[in-house]
């Protein structure tokens, strides 16, 4: 089976047309953004699988895959439906929601959705933690997390932070990179 | 021919094995199909569900994050394998992600197929093949966590062109088959052949048998055919020659008779008595030589064998010595048989001599008696030479002298019934005892054989003709003294002149008027001119134009109530001596006197 390469271009105005024409769709708009956050809470908890923890980022006791929303969530009880019934590996998934990032907290998947600097602090919290950080189309560098979702052609895809990932010690499955619109590697990108 | 069958049962089992052979190769070469067929549709089922197992590990993210762009590549890509007929991947509520197919057709009847995973997810991984295609599913997980599903439809090669392919393995069998089959038949054809073969030779070597055992009873045939015509030739010429020496006989045997009464000098009367016992021998000896050409005047009568042989006893065993016993075993109610009842004894006598001289040392005798019939097809055993069973079909007295005796030699055997052919010595036989047993046998309408080992013992056998007539009982009566003639007319007729006159004058002695005559037509015309004769004595074979017997039947006509006496040294006298007494040549004139003299009162004895 060949694999074929896939080659993404980074197309950031493609993205902030796309975030705007949300931002201003109205009522009807409202549906398709509750749809939007249906699809990312699925992908969510789908990017799991695609992630190694090193083996002390989970816990003997809970042994859950823990999904943390840190600030404001825009998935609402989407997520708990996506994630109910499914396991990782033998672990069942947990879903945490904070207002602000609690660094004792145990996480896998961190999703930031508060403001770009409360992301930023909270990215630079968890760094160096196992932890995969996930934001929602943010276009500032320095509050991108690990994957960053974006909506290409209409399409919720992503952008990957390989360094980020190697500096937090997970490490993110090829066949995800394949997918991802954008994959950012040490020294490319300034952080 | 059981061999020849235990052989091509041999051939049988062997086509049968054949037979046998050419049905397990077919078998196998069917099984050999099969397998191939299984392993090949196998492989490609382990072929299709490795790629559906690549498929779906590599459109894991793609599905999960519904990049349909990416695994519709992914899927295409598939494309490349030829054998990949559709391939389809579905999302974990079973709808359909995204779909290949090589063909329009095929999608539509895929996209039917494969509207709802043929398995649930949970099942991992399954194959189904069809005709023609081999469907797999295979699920889609990522760390544990079901994605979906993905289907592939591979086509398997058709079955036409499978089934070319098993044409060589089929092709090979097939030849195998035939060679087998060709084989067995060849082997069952030979078989056949050969047990034909062996039946030919077998039926051949029968034949060759039957030929040889024709030929060898030809050859015994011939032999016998060449012995009977040189008995016959000898028995001719000593014929011929006894009747020629009988006459002779008789002329001196007159002569003497007369040299006796016409010179009373009694110093020669020992001299004529010599020269009679010599004429007498000589007679004896000629009387032997016609027995054996059988021609000699045999009286012929039905005679009682067993009485015959047990009125002999006496006689018998004064020939034989005290050292060897005689038996005799005679079947009770033996059949008569028309004899000479002379010949007959001296027959038995000259056998019996013969077996005392070939026993030496002493032995047995033994004289056996019994009816027998002869078929005309079959030549029993013990009675000679085949050729005479035709011949002598019939009923038959058989008689046999058997003795413990010295046994006869084939050369011996072969002779031994030739005239003047003897083993003995000079001055003990004559040669004649076995010839005269040949040719009384032979001239009473019978025959006589010989067998004979040499050492133990010789067996001689008369077959003689059974009659149908009763015998008169009593033997030979007792010749009554001679008496004169008392001056009766006697006529007699006898074409040999020195026979004629010396014969004459004898009877002239015995006190008879002799009249001769040279020839019957002679005498009847004296018959017939009326001259008185009181007797007639005639010779019967003659020259002219009526014979003895001729003569002497007119002579009853004319004269019934004179006596007649005929006299003959040939067999022709035979005849006439059924209707007339008959005196045989040579006879001595007491001999002559004495039948004269019971002729004479013949007539008398009847009428009283």
């Amino acid at each position: 089976m060949p694999r074929l390469p896939r080659h993404r271009h980074f197309r950031a105005a493609a993205l902030a047309l796309a975030v705007i024409a949300s931002a201003f769709a109205g009522p009807a708009a409202a549906s398709e953004q509750s749809l939007e956050y249906a699809v990312k809470a699925t992908y969510l908890y789908k990017l799991a699988p695609f992630v190694e923890w090193p083996a002390h980022a989970h816990d003997p006791q809970t042994g859950t895959i823990d999904l943390c929303v840190v600030g404001e969530d825009p998935f609402g009880d989407t997520l708990d439906r996506a994630v109910a019934g499914q396991q990782l590996g033998g672990r069942p998934f947990a879903v945490r929601r904070m207002r602000v990032l609690d660094p004792r907290a145990r996480c896998h998947v961190m999703f930031l959705g508060g403001s770009a600097a409360q992301t930023a602090d909270a990215l630079r919290m968890a760094r160096g933690m196992p932890v995969l950080t996930v934001t929602d189309a943010v276009a500032d560098p320095a509050a991108m997390g690990i994957v960053n979702f974006v909506v290409v052609d209409g399409r919720v895809r992503f952008e990957i932070d390989a360094a980020a990932a190697a500096q937090n010690g997970i490490a993110i499955s090829s066949k995800l990179l394949d997918l991802a619109v954008a994959v950012h590697r040490g020294g490319e990108t300034p952080r | 021919m059981t061999r020849a069958s235990g052989t091509s049962g041999i051939w049988r089992q062997a086509s049968a094995v054949a037979l046998g052979i050419a049905v397990a190769l077919l078998i196998a070469g069917v099984a050999i199909a099969a397998y191939n067929e299984r392993a090949y549709t196998m492989q490609r089922a382990d072929e299709a569900s490795v790629q559906a197992r690549i498929l779906a590990a590599a459109v894991t993210a793609a599905l999960a994050f519904e990049d349909r762009e990416a695994a519709q590549e992914y899927v295409n890509a598939l494309g490349a394998n030829p054998e990949v007929e559709a391939a389809s991947v579905f999302d974990a509520a079973g709808l359909p992600f995204v779909t290949y197919a090589r063909t329009a057709v095929l999608a539509v009847s895929s996209a039917d197929g494969f509207a709802g995973p043929a398995v649930s997810p949970a099942d991992g991984f399954a194959a189904s093949p069809a005709d023609g295609f081999i469907d797999v599913t295979a699920p889609v997980v990522q760390g544990g966590i079901v994605l979906g599903s993905v289907h592939l439809r591979s086509v398997t090669e058709p079955f036409a062109a499978r089934l070319e392919r098993y044409g060589g393995i089929a092709l090979l069998v097939t030849m195998g088959v035939l060679v087998v089959v060709v084989l067995g038949a060849a082997h069952a054809a030979l078989s056949r052949a050969n047990a034909e073969l062996r039946q030919q030779a077998s039926a051949l070597a029968e034949a060759y048998q039957k030929l040889k055992a024709e030929t060898e009873e030809r050859e015994r045939a011939e032999e016998a055919l060449r012995q009977s015509q040189k008995m016959e030739a000898i028995g001719q010429l000593s014929g011929g020659v006894a009747h020629d020496f009988n006459n002779l006989l008789q002329a001196m045997s007159g002569c003497l008779r007369l040299i006796e009464r016409k010179a009373a000098v009694p110093e020669i009367r020992p001299l004529i008595e010599a020269g009679r016992q010599a004429v007498d021998r000589g007679a004896k000896l000629t009387q032997q030589l016609m027995a054996f050409a059988r021609r000699q005047a045999l009286r012929p009568e039905p005679v009682d064998v067993e009485g015959r042989l047990r009125g002999m006893s006496e006689l018998l065993a004064r020939a034989l010595r005290a050292d060897i016993e005689l038996r005799m075993e005679l079947e009770r109610g033996l059949w008569p048989i028309e004899v000479d009842p002379t010949q007959f004894e001296l027959a038995v006598l000259n056998l019996a001599v013969n077996a005392r001289d070939a026993m030496p040392d002493g032995g047995r005798l033994l004289v056996e008696g019994r009816n027998l019939t002869l078929s005309s097809d079959l030549g029993p055993q013990g009675l000679g030479p085949q050729g005479l069973a035709q011949e002598l079909a019939g009923d038959y007295v058989r008689l046999s002298l058997t003795d413990t005796g010295q046994g006869m030699s084939a050369e011996v055997l072969a002779r031994a019934f030739e005239p003047f052919f003897t083993t003995k010595g000079v001055g003990q036989g004559t040669g004649l005892g076995l010839s005269q047993v040949y040719g009384f046998a032979r001239q009473s309408g019978g025959t006589a054989h010989i067998d004979s080992t040499p050492g133990q013992g010789t067996s001689i056998v008369l077959m003689l003709p059974r009659c149908l007539a009763t015998p008169a009982p009593g033997g030979p009566e007792p010749a009554s003294a001679a008496g004169p003639g008392g001056g009766r007319r006697l006529l007699f007729v006898e074409d040999d002149p020195v026979v004629g006159a010396m014969m004459a004058s004898a009877i002239e002695d015995l006190g008879y008027v002799v009249t001769r005559a040279v020839s019957a037509d002679e005498a009847l015309a004296l018959v017939e001119r009326g001259e008185e004769f009181d007797l007639l004595f005639t010779d019967v074979v003659m020259p002219g134009t009526a014979s003895g017997l001729d003569l002497a039947r007119e002579v009853r006509r004319l004269r019934p109530a004179m006596p007649i006496l005929l006299t003959s040294g040939y067999n022709e006298g035979a005849q006439a001596g059924k209707e007339f007494p008959l005196l045989p040549k040579p006879y001595r004139v007491e001999t002559l006197a004495d039948a004269l003299a019971n002729l004479a009162e013949g007539p008398r004895v009847v009428s009283s």
